[in-house]
């Protein structure tokens, strides 16, 4: 049942589609121009996953995460053609890079911020990007495309690639039912990243109570662990509280260069309880997501651990869940227990995600 | 149409009717113009752009019940053309006339109206609306403020004494979304008989009334104060109302 990402509706249900079409073509999923009815999905959720909250203008169809799939890995999305999503979101790093600070964009500069992982987006409602600075998918997309720095495509002219391929037109058309555009791009693109869900790795068979599903002493040592310390903000079985947190890298947050970019989700919402504060990242197929933090500065899920043990920064908005130290910043491990942790952390790698082929390079199979 | 029996046969009930909303920029008493020199507050002006989203039109009836024009997002613009980075050119356009129908007949006393995208639109680029568009570069995709419209953007040079900046001045962010409301010096009918013109001036020496201009010549997000009065001035002091008819 968690082979594939989604699934359409049952049998029956598309026959009731269906019919409804013929009876009021109007009622079609917002294509009025096309004769075949678009199969809508409901995200194959996990058994220990909330419900997601489905995005209010963008309903999920296969033919729309088809087409997102195909513009995830289309180089035409960059000025030069030579770069598409997937060039700094690999699927065999959870959609993540590996880099700390990439430097392959359109003007082979570095970047300011670390690539994030992909996972579990569809659950994401309270923005993206490490500062929140989108408030969902559709518009975060725009982003990457047109910075100079990444794909700086000028959308005049992606409109006008693709329209010069036929099978995107006859795609576009069947999906939207207009004419290729930009809000559409980007519509599809996000249909298809909401399909990227994992939730499928050692930790959830257990967690499941999946027949044969074990974990061994040392891993259940670290899941105890994980929930006593990490999870105030690693919450639940997202691992993450989708939430904006000072974790305590830095402490001082003076430098007002790059238009405030020093500064955390304060350059968003121009809060002072908001200076230093990044997003949780998901610790779900952590051991692949390698470097760490907003710039990936840690290289490795070790110096995380020895960071939160005894380098926790104090300033005003170091997260309070950071004090466990009898009433001091810092979490306390020994290297037993920093090995119980990462030994844990492991189980939450996801082969089945990785290794998903409805996630995968369509133009690649 | 007017099949049905009505006692007052005679006389045509007016139906729908449509009017002209012209934004004509100024620059103090001086008609504004592009390339062109201004004084203005002990400076010399020269602009080169002058963009605003103007949305959610408002037509206000002289008893107050107020018409909402559905779907009004304008891109108000005089701007010249600029390259990018590919062979496409944003072209010169100079916009100012947005033309409204559909407006239920009677005796008008005012318009409301406001600068920049409301948040549902400025939250979502993918959502489409009258004229909002991601491809006229009035939205703000790079990394150094939220993904959003950019509501107004004034550019050119001001000049001081021997002191010269380049101007920028821009506003967006959910809160800054500012709505103007103007009288009419009388009431105006608007009808199916007669077109209606309300001619409008915006005023671009007001637009950074309260802000040391030669400290502070580039206004984005960074500028949050600077910015907040940039707002404040566009929904209360640029627009006037210069005649109805």
């Amino acid at each position: 049942m968690l082979k594939g990402t989604y699934k359409g509706l049952s049998k029956g249900m598309v026959i009731l589609a269906i019919l409804s079409m013929l009876s009021c073509k109007k009622d079609s999923m917002g294509s009025p121009d096309t004769e075949v009815p678009l199969h809508p999905v409901s995200l194959a959720v996990p058994a220990n996953f909330p419900q997601p909250i489905p995005d209010a203008y963008n309903t999920l169809t296969e033919e729309g995460i088809a087409l997102g799939r195909k513009l995830f890995y289309d180089k035409r999305l960059s000025a030069s053609n030579t770069l598409s999503c997937a060039s700094c979101h690999h699927q065999e790093l959870a959609f993540s890079d590996g880099l700390a600070l990439s430097n392959i964009g359109e003007s082979r500069k570095d970047l300011h911020r670390h690539a994030p992982a992909l996972i579990n987006l569809a659950w994401m409602q309270n923005g993206f990007f490490w500062d929140g600075g989108s408030t969902n998918l559709e518009s975060q997309a725009f982003a990457p495309l047109a910075s100079e720095d990444e794909m700086h495509q000028n959308l005049y002219e992606l409109e006008a690639e693709l329209k010069a391929v036929p099978e995107y037109v006859a795609q576009f058309k069947k999906v939207f039912g207009r004419d290729i555009n930009s809000a559409d791009i980007v519509k599809a693109i996000a249909q298809f990243e909401r399909t990227f869900i994992s939730g499928n790795s050692r930790y959830d068979r257990y967690s499941r109570k999946e027949t044969g599903a074990t974990l061994s002493p040392d891993e259940l040592k670290g899941l105890m662990l994980v929930n006593k310390h990490c999870k105030g903000c690693h919450a639940g079985e997202l691992f993450t509280d989708d939430d904006y947190h000072n974790n305590g890298i830095d402490g001082d947050f003076s430098n007002d260069a790059l238009e405030g970019l020093y500064k955390g989700r304060y350059r968003i919402t121009y809060k002072p309880a908001d200076l230093g504060k990044y997003k949780t990242p998901t610790l779900r197929n952590v051991m692949l997501t390698a470097p760490y933090m907003h710039d990936g500065r840690f290289a490795t899920i070790g110096d995380v651990l020895t960071h939160y043990a005894g380098h926790v920064q104090v300033s005003p908005t170091t997260d309070a869940l950071l004090y466990q130290d009898g009433g001091k910043p810092g979490i306390p491990l020994t290297a037993d227990e920093k090995m119980a942790i990462i030994t844990f952390l492991k189980s939450l790698t996801d082969e089945s995600f990785i290794s998903n082929t409805k996630l995968s390079n369509p133009n690649k199979q | 149409m007017f099949t049905a029996c009505t006692k007052n046969e005679a006389v045509a009930p007016e139906t729908e009717g449509k009017a002209t909303v012209t934004f004509d920029a100024i620059a103090g008493t001086s008609d504004f113009a592009l390339n062109k020199e201004f004084t203005a507050s002990g400076k010399t002006w020269n602009f080169t752009q002058l963009r605003y989203w103007v949305s959610n039109v408002v037509l206000v009836k002289a008893s107050g019940e107020e018409f909402a024009v559905p779907n009004s997002f304008y891109l108000i613009e005089e701007n010249n053309a600029a390259e990018t980075n590919s062979t496409y050119i944003y072209p010169a356009n100079k916009r100012e006339n947005v033309e409204l129908s559909g407006i239920p007949a009677g005796e008008y006393k005012g318009i409301k109206f406001s600068v920049g995208v409301n948040s549902k639109y400025n939250d979502n680029l993918s959502l489409q609306a009258g004229e909002l568009s991601q491809l006229n570069g009035m939205t703000n995709v790079s990394w150094m403020w939220a993904t959003s419209y950019i509501f107004s953007s004034l550019k050119g040079k001001v000049t001081e004494g021997a002191n010269s900046k380049d101007l920028a001045v821009e506003t967006g962010l959910n809160a800054n979304y500012k709505s103007v409301s103007l009288n009419f010096p009388s009431n105006v009918k608007i009808g199916s008989s007669k077109s209606t013109t309300i001619l409008l001036n915006a005023d671009v020496t007001k637009v950074t009334d309260g802000v040391d201009i030669m400290t502070t010549p580039s206004i984005g997000a960074a500028q949050a104060t600077a910015m907040a009065t940039v707002a404040g001035n566009y929904s209360t002091k640029v627009f006037s109302v210069k005649s109805v008819n």
